[in-house]
């Protein structure tokens, strides 16, 4: 089992669930919140193993996926203000 | 303090930034530029400071040339940011601009919602209440052509008395 924290300021909960849902072929993960992270401990399934995928990458992988999701959402938010703003001026 | 930057295992790099000089989304930016090549974790070690957890994925790929290319990575980042913002102003003018001449004259409805006063209700600035004839009529013909007039009517009334 591995456990990724990942900083509430700087990822985004739901792209945190998103990764999880998407590499859930590949992996159970068990969420929680702990001192404004999110904490996601993964454990591959064996399956995963068997296919000689190892828990380190996909852990990886998995935090990498939620960081480009992270990264994408907050870009919508912040063009979404941006043109918000734009129609207030 | 993320684990995963230990579990990347060794030859993970890890940069610090500051706030004050990189904004969080000029190191967005930078991070997802490396997603493909990299495995990248960020984590807030202090106040405004972020630390970027950099390991190449490919075995034998030099991290530590990846870290020099995401420093200046960045640096392209958050300079493409404040220019963004020096310039917003003058990109939502012409925007503004170009999407009120694309919209075309106005419709009915701006039509109606127009104030027209007795004062404004009868200016023609562009002239379009007068007739062609009014409008383009060259003066010299037209005088010409009143003469013309004149004279056959006078000729008429000889031809009157003869008879």
């Amino acid at each position: 089992m591995i456990e990724l924290r990942f900083h509430e300021e700087l990822y985004d909960g739901f792209a945190i669930d998103e990764a999880v849902k998407t590499y859930a072929a590949y992996a159970t993960a068990e969420l929680s919140r702990d001192g404004g992270a999110y904490v996601v401990k993964v454990t591959a399934k064996p399956e995963a193993t068997q296919q000689g995928i190892e828990e380190r990458v996909l852990s990886a992988e998995l935090a990498n996926y939620a960081l480009g999701l992270s990264i994408e959402r907050a870009r919508e938010t912040r063009a979404g203000e941006t043109a918000r703003e734009g129609g207030a001026a | 303090m993320s684990d995963l930057s230990l579990h990347l295992g060794e030859g993970a790099i890890r940069i610090e930034f500051d706030e004050g000089l990189y904004p969080k989304d000029a190191i967005y930016g930078a991070a997802y530029v490396f997603i493909d090549r990299c495995w990248v974790h960020l984590d807030r070690v202090a106040d405004r400071r972020i630390q970027v957890t950099l390991k190449a994925k490919k075995a034998g790929a030099d991290t530590q040339a990846y870290a020099g290319e995401f420093q200046n990575e960045l640096l392209g980042q958050a300079w493409r940011l404040r220019i963004v913002e020096e310039n917003r102003k003058l990109v939502e003018a012409i925007t503004a601009r170009a999407l009120g001449g694309a919209a075309g004259p106005p419709g009915l409805d701006e039509l109606l919602s127009m104030d027209i006063g007795e004062e404004t209700a009868f200016e023609d600035p562009l002239g379009i209440a007068m007739s062609w004839e009014e409008k383009y009529k060259k003066k010299g013909k037209a005088e010409g052509a009143k003469a013309e007039g004149e004279g056959a009517s006078e000729g008429a009334s000889e031809e009157e008395k003869a008879s």
